[in-house]
């Protein structure tokens, strides 16, 4: 089996994985969310082997266009998901996260992306590819966790408020929790392969560890952003609303950095 | 000093200890930068009128021109980095107080106001309970403390006490990063070395000198670029010291001065040319003939041929003229021209990857056509040199960051306190109390296990 058969498995896992989590939803069935979680491994199970088939095919990261960064994203935020869900079992997250690996598995398989495996232009071939694309886009992943749990929390907030709103409170309480936790995660992991790793590859590459280029600029705007987030959280106590709606807007930060920057603005960064 | 200034300065410490003062500046400092990206930065002030028209002057007035260079944006930086002083130095001596200082005591009174809490009265003496204690805490990795007394005792357990200073340690590193761009601004030296192959040319203001040796280009098979890669062979006091290749990726180091591989080129002002001369009349003859623009070669018959000028990518500029629109040989083309008797017999362009459309002027019965076969001229390769002092403190800067955010995310401070009273019996009445400000759920399983086993022994 070669690369676009595993990734077309993989899609159809997320895909399926996707349907039984909203159907644990729609029908309340708790058994029906375990089934999600082992097929939204599975997926990554079979994704990854797209990515290992994928890389020994061109002989580099798999993550060096737009076709392949894409997918490697949906990788990650399945991955962090798992991750996630393996240690908080906060199950209702499942359908939405699953959602958005199949829109990225989607926007990935569209044909407008090209997919043919192209060869490394000279910029691109280090190490530092591997180390800063993968943990920036693992960041950013858990980024999207925490975007999709505080999407969640708003909307259990507002339940919330109604009377006889006990059980949504609660619920909303824990997606607070999981969007912390999963920022905790994200945070370090973004600040090592987006800033650090970034600064150290430019560095090596282009002689300067920082350019002021657009694609710079936004990672440090997402930065700033989750810096907000965690201040305002740890020192001021923001909790619940406030906290969540920083969280999201780090989100839209981390996704222009990741796409924005490069269909509405150059820079140095102008590979994928 | 007069009251009313230290009551001044006592309001600018307390402003800038705040940290509304640090979410102001968050806030501010993403929007500039968000500002900075979609205004186009250092371009010519002609494209700014010409994108923004009479809004162009509030653009250049503000430095929104060059807003990161700019003297407000440096400064909001630096109040960024007062505010991170002041603010961390303020939270830092009551922790550094709390961790360092040895005037604690653990009065039950003191364990009352404690999240996590336990109290038990067991059957044993104090001593086996205070070795029992200190065994199971020693094991999980604490480390204790212990006052005892007349009967008392006192045990203070700590672990992961670094977690406490997580954030001062992330603050330090963003101090010495901010610190280190300083440093880069002011002491940063870049200068761009061009040198064509066998030549040497000195790096600028350094006391070294590049040859290049050789430069490459690699291609894939398909024919997209694989590496450009330079050999040099750097001079110091005219003796060399290293010879190396540079590529992209892979600078060269040498004596704290990096070189780059930046850019590439052809020297076009002195190629050498191969024209291939053919009779109409007469089949059998070619002549390969071999020259520089300005040389000239005869031909049997008397005519002398020159090449006037060459162009490596041919186009009609906008004036009407050849000019050459990239340094590319991707249109290669020469201005042949043919002299009798110092009198211009015929003039025109020849171009090697379009034969036909050579035409000459001034030729009246045209017996020779021309064919530019070869055109080789001596690579150049630019090579950037670059030092920058601020650089190892930004990696100094970044280590600290990483580790200060791996403290306090993972190394969750913990802190347990017991106090022991031995009674008649002999028994010892444990009041216990423990302290965590993250992770407390996974505490206080630990602190339950710690008790159990506590209880549990004899």
């Amino acid at each position: 089996m070669n690369e676009s058969t595993f990734f077309l498995l993989a899609f159809l896992t997320y895909v399926l994985s996707a349907l039984v989590y909203f159907g644990s939803q729609l029908f309340r069935k708790e058994k029906w969310a375990r089934a999600g979680y082992v097929l939204a491994g599975a997926g990554l199970a079979v994704h990854s082997l797209a990515l290992a088939a994928r890389t020994i095919k061109s002989g580099h990261a798999p993550f060096t266009n737009m076709y392949e960064s894409i997918s490697f994203l949906a990788w990650a935020s399945a991955l962090a998901y798992v991750l996630m869900e393996g240690k908080f079992k906060i199950r209702k997250t499942g359908p939405y996260v699953m959602l958005i690996v199949v829109a990225l598995m989607a926007v990935a398989s569209s044909p407008l992306m090209p997919k043919e495996a192209t060869p490394l232009v000279p910029a691109l071939q280090s190490y530092w590819l591997w180390l800063h694309v993968s943990v920036t886009l693992l960041g950013e992943a858990f980024f999207a966790v925490a975007f999709v749990s505080s999407l969640l929390f708003l909307r259990a907030d507002a339940g919330g408020r109604k009377p006889k709103g006990e059980e949504a409170a609660r619920a909303a309480e824990r997606y607070d929790a999981m969007s912390y936790r999963a920022i905790a995660v994200g945070f370090p992991l973004f600040t090592l392969g987006g800033l650090v790793f970034g600064m150290i590859w430019a560095y090596k590459a282009w002689g300067s560890y920082w350019s002021w280029d657009p694609k710079e600029v936004w990672s440090l705007i997402t930065w700033l952003v989750f810096a907000l987030y965690l201040h305002t959280r740890i020192v001021l106590g923001w909790k619940g609303r406030r906290a969540a709606l920083i969280a999201v807007l780090g989100f839209l930060a981390a996704l222009f950095t990741y796409f924005g920057v490069n269909y509405l603005l150059t820079g140095l960064h102008s590979y994928a | 000093m007069p009251p009313e200034t230290v009551l001044k300065m006592k309001s600018v410490w307390r402003l800038f200890s705040s940290v509304k003062l640090a979410i102001v500046l968050f806030i501010v400092l993403t929007l500039a930068s968000i500002l900075g990206t979609l205004i186009p930065q250092q371009r010519a002030p002609a494209e700014y009128q010409a994108h923004y028209g009479n809004l162009s002057r509030l653009v250049t007035g503000l430095d929104l021109d060059r807003l990161y260079q700019s003297a407000w944006f440096i400064g909001l930086l630096l109040l960024f980095g007062l505010n991170l002083v002041v603010c961390s130095l303020t939270r830092l001596t009551p922790k550094l107080r709390r961790t360092c200082g040895n005037t604690w005591t653990a009065g039950p009174g003191e364990l009352a106001s404690l999240k996590t809490r336990d109290s038990f009265t067991k059957r044993l003496g104090l001593e086996a309970l205070i070795a029992a204690a200190r065994a199971e805490l020693g094991r999980r990795r604490f480390r204790v403390a212990a006052k005892n007394e007349s009967g008392r005792a006192l045990l203070r357990a700590r672990k992961h006490t670094l977690g406490l200073f997580g954030s001062d340690i992330v603050h330090l590193g963003v101090l010495v990063i901010l610190a280190g761009g300083i440093i880069s601004g002011l002491g940063k030296y870049r200068s761009d070395v061009s040198v064509s192959e066998g030549q040497t040319a000195p790096v600028p203001s350094r006391a070294v000198s590049l040859r290049l040796d050789k430069f490459e280009t690699e291609y894939y098979p398909a024919g997209a670029v694989k590496a450009w890669k330079s050999t040099v062979t750097v001079f110091e006091g005219g003796t060399p010291r290293l010879t190396r290749t540079i590529s992209v990726n892979h600078p060269l180091s040498y004596k704290g001065v990096m070189f780059y591989q930046s850019s590439y080129g052809w020297d076009w002002e002195n190629p050498s040319l191969e024209l291939q001369v053919k009779k109409k009349s007469d089949p059998a003859f070619l002549k390969t003939i071999s020259l520089k623009p300005g040389g000239k070669a005869a031909l049997d018959d008397g005519t002398e041929i020159t090449a006037v000028r060459f162009l490596p990518d041919f186009v009609i500029d906008a004036d009407n003229e050849p000019a050459t629109r990239t340094w590319e040989p991707d249109n290669p083309a020469v201005l042949v021209e043919g002299y009798r008797k110092d009198a211009r017999v015929f003039s025109g362009w020849v171009f090697a990857k379009y034969p036909e459309f050579t035409h000459f002027r001034d030729a009246g019965e045209m017996d020779l056509a021309f064919e530019l076969t070869s055109y080789q001229a001596p690579q150049f390769s630019v090579l950037q040199a670059a030092s920058d002092p601020g650089a190892p403190v930004i990696w100094t800067g970044c280590v600290l960051l990483m580790l200060g955010l791996f403290f306090s995310f993972y190394w969750p401070p913990r802190e347990i306190k017991l106090f022991l009273e031995g009674r008649e019996g002999p028994s010892v009445a444990v009041s216990a109390g423990g302290l965590a400000s993250k992770g407390r759920d996974r505490f206080e399983e630990e602190f339950a296990s710690i008790m159990a086993v506590l209880r549990r022994t004899s």
